[in-house]
């Protein structure tokens, strides 16, 4: 059973659907590596192997029909509400039939756990949480990233092979890039989000697939969107670069990584990289952080503040009351700084098909001190990664992240590509025409730890 | 008005205001968040945006119309 543990997510369910897995050994199997794994990453943070059974049994024939999957601690299930992370939420929660539970239970899969994250969704580090810091299979002592932690390393260290995270600003995209893997924000509204205890505030979060590749991506966000992400054609792809600081401001090493990917998918696509303008990039990240602020103060009170959990983070408490004071002017700007930004990106998105840049400006930093350095100095990995991921969430447009290279310390480096609103099939194209370019050489890097000789599983 | 400057006033004030208890941990913490996040909100309330017909109920799945 070893090996099917170890198969791509389509061909799992390809397997199965052949006959050639028994779905209930692979369960087993993968409840077993996760046992043996997951101490190491504290990727996974509950396990349910009854209710797994019980899914599986009474899984239809569908396109996951017994394929393991995790789901992030966002979206109630069932037997279990969310935690977000967090040893308290703002709003109540309860177990629940969430938007992306019924999508995978239609398809057949067997969700086998629940993926740390990062408190709140409040990082993109993911070293902080409830459940304590989710590790990067590919360094331990480095964060996976966030606040989608745990489902990014679930599927790095080869625990599942696909996982559902969430994006509001950037939580599906870096987690993909520090672990090395896939990972599509989709276009806002078009993947499953109810039950969530944002869903009916938020302009800006989003479900999302994490998995080893584009393939496997279109396969879970098919599920999660309800509809068949079909296969097209890249050819003559209309590359958008900017050269300002969210491309510049980035390692040497990510940025060579990154020149190679974009000048790979040229060629590969007989397409052209066109050198585009994007004014007020920075304006647009402080906006989304605010829309998103203040989306999350939904249901807070005054009383509720006053008496936050004793174990929430001292980070956390002191966001949260900070949140509440955001003057309501800068939100009405961050509005109008939204529409701006997305006529101007309806209007670039008539001269290219997509536009390219890092998706994180450095490798995974360390778990203890989440500093990255850039040419402009010393920053937090959070402060940094933001500026190249906050463009999709605030507008809506789709976006994906792929590995692209592995930094000299062997951590991945990751290329983001956006396109226009709907155009997510378009982005799964080109990050398959990015592998075949590339001879699938990232997609199939495999941290140490999903090396590892294993015993039986 | 710099960031630091303005801290001794806006969290108090605001916090007095609305009624929110703070203790010094959390006063640290949004001194600090204060530090990051205020100077580029100021700058974003500099941007001219008096061109910028906002959208009625935005559709953020699809292009602006």
């Amino acid at each position: 059973m070893s090996a099917a543990l170890d198969l791509s997510l389509r061909e799992q369910a390809a397997a199965i659907a052949a006959g050639d897995v028994d779905p209930a050994e692979l369960l087993e199997a993968t409840l077993a590596r996760i046992e043996q794994r997951n101490p190491a990453l504290n990727a996974v943070v509950e396990t349910f192997p009854e209710r797994s059974r019980e899914m599986l049994a009474a899984a239809p024939d569908g396109p996951l029909r017994g394929v393991p999957i995790v789901i992030k601690d966002e979206w109630p299930l069932p037997w279990r509400a969310q935690r977000f992370g967090a040893a308290e939420l703002p709003v109540p929660t309860s177990p629940a039939e969430s938007g992306p539970y019924l999508a995978l239970r239609d398809a057949g899969a067997t969700i086998v756990g629940v993926g740390n994250m990062h408190e709140l969704g409040a990082g993109s580090t993911g070293n902080v949480s409830v459940y304590g810091p989710c590790r990067n299979p590919w360094d331990t002592e480095r964060c996976p990233g966030g606040s989608s932690s745990g489902p990014a390393a679930a599927v790095a260290g080869r625990l599942v092979a696909g996982a559902v995270g969430a994006d509001g600003l950037g939580s599906v995209r870096f987690p993909a890039a520090y672990c090395g893997l896939t990972g599509l924000k989709p276009t806002f509204g078009r993947s499953a989000m109810a039950g969530h205890h944002m869903a009916l505030v938020t302009n800006l979060i989003v479900s999302g697939p994490l998995c080893a590749d584009a393939a496997d991506c279109r396969l879970l966000g098919s599920v999660l969107f309800g509809e068949d992400l079909a296969a097209g054609d890249a050819a003559g792809l209309r590359i958008g670069v900017v050269r300002d600081p969210v491309s510049e401001d980035v390692t040497p090493e990510v940025r060579e990584a990154c020149d190679a990917a974009i000048e790979d998918l040229r060629a590969e696509t007989g397409g052209e990289v066109v050198e585009i303008a994007l004014p007020d990039l920075e304006a647009a990240t402080v906006a989304a952080i605010l829309i998103i602020n203040s989306e999350s103060l939904n249901g807070t009170t005054v009383e509720g503040l006053n008496r936050l959990h004793p174990d929430l983070s001292p980070l956390a408490r002191g966001t949260l009351k900070y949140r509440s004071l955001l003057p309501a002017s800068a939100v009405v700007q961050a509005q109008r700084v939204r529409t701006l930004m997305r006529r101007r990106l309806a209007e670039l998105f008539e001269e290219v098909d997509v536009i390219a840049w890092p998706t994180i400006p450095a490798p995974a930093p360390p778990l203890e001190v989440p500093m990255v350095e850039l040419p402009s100095g010393t920053t937090t990995a959070d402060q940094a990664n933001v500026r190249g991921a906050a463009l999709a969430n605030l507008t809506g447009i789709p976006s994906i992240s792929m590995p692209v290279g592995l930094s000299s310390e062997r951590l991945p480096l990751a290329l983001q590509l956006q396109a226009a609103w709907g155009r997510d099939e378009l982005l799964l194209d080109t990050a398959e025409a990015l592998e075949r370019a590339n001879g699938r050489r990232w997609v199939e890097s495999k941290p140490p730890l999903a090396e590892a000789e294993t015993t039986g599983v | 008005m710099e960031a630091s400057e303005g801290t001794d006033d806006f969290i108090p004030a605001g916090l007095a205001s609305l009624g929110i208890e703070a203790d010094e941990v959390d006063l640290a913490v949004m001194a600090a968040v204060h530090q990051i996040f205020w100077p580029p909100i100021l700058e974003l309330l500099t941007l001219d945006t008096s061109e910028v017909v906002p959208e009625r109920n935005p559709d953020l799945s699809q292009a602006p119309r």
